[in-house]
């Protein structure tokens, strides 16, 4: 098992990061992301809550030695659920592979909540974990490729994310400045 | 916008995606403000559900039966019922542990 965690903040407000967060795809910084559906979505009319289950398709090459032992191509498949909380101003996303799912499992995490009124702060954390079926080595390998994929991929993600909110925010200043 | 899993549901998508976020971008300011009193919440929150449900549940429907379809197709869903039988994610996980920071 793995496990991985990082701590930032944005510059800007909560609400703006959460609006963002339907924008931050496609992005060049993040150009193996390149479908994002939404499966599934309700508005709670009690709570206010949204839940959105979307499915992201991923195209990334993998190494020789994992497509030899585990098949599959360069296209991955990732599930994730958000709910968007704006009485508490949480948001949350929680994904996972579906694909080589019955190899490994890598479940991350991600929380953004206010900092102040015009920061947010962002937690990422993420578990990576080769099942059990798989001979010590080779699981122990596996789980190395995907923390070393998903390490790069959160760094990206941050680029891109920033890209997306600065140009949100730009577009609103320019509105807001117009006559 | 971010193509669908399948081009024919991608023209489609981009017409809820367009949608949902016009909505939501009108939903959420308001919300923030209205968090004092739980009952002026809860009449705000169901005015904008059927809000949403009527301005964007025609186009969602469509869409979503087409990528419904192209997520068989591709031998998704098997997959996919599977990641949900594991973690249904029906509601909000509970806020992370606050872990001793180095």
């Amino acid at each position: 098992m793995h496990y991985f965690s990082q701590v930032f903040s944005y510059d800007h407000p909560w609400s703006k990061v959460v609006i963002g967060m339907w924008h931050k795809y496609p992005n060049p910084h993040c150009a193996h992301v390149v479908t994002v559906d939404v499966v599934d979505r309700s508005v709670d009319p009690n709570t206010g809550i949204i839940r959105t289950e979307r499915i992201l398709g991923c195209k990334q090459k993998a190494p020789v030695w994992v497509v030899k032992l585990f098949g599959g191509s360069e296209d991955a498949f990732v599930r994730e659920v958000s709910f968007v909380d704006p009485a508490t101003q949480t948001a949350t996303m929680t994904s996972v592979n579906l694909s080589l799912s019955q190899f490994a499992t890598c479940y991350e995490h991600v929380l953004y909540s206010p900092a102040s009124n015009s920061r947010t702060t962002f937690t990422q954390t993420a578990e990576i974990q080769a099942r059990m079926t798989l001979w010590r080595s080779v699981s122990d390998k596996l789980e190395n490729w995907l923390v070393q994929r998903f390490e790069q991929n959160a760094q990206l993600g941050k680029l891109a994310f920033t890209d997306v909110l600065r140009s949100l925010s730009g577009s609103q200043d320019k509105q807001s400045a117009s006559p | 916008m971010a193509h669908s899993l399948s081009p024919e549901c991608t023209p489609l998508k981009h017409e809820y995606d367009s949608c949902f976020n016009a909505w939501f971008e009108g939903y959420l300011e308001p919300a923030l403000s209205a968090s004092a009193a739980s009952e002026e919440r809860r009449a705000y929150s169901k005015r904008k559900a059927e809000e949403y449900e009527n301005t964007c549940g025609k186009i969602w429907v469509k869409y979503r039966d087409c990528v419904q379809k192209a997520v068989k197709d591709r031998g998704l869903d098997d997959l996919l019922n599977q990641a949900r039988q594991e973690n249904p994610l029906k509601e909000p996980p509970p806020p992370p542990m606050k872990e001793a920071t180095s």
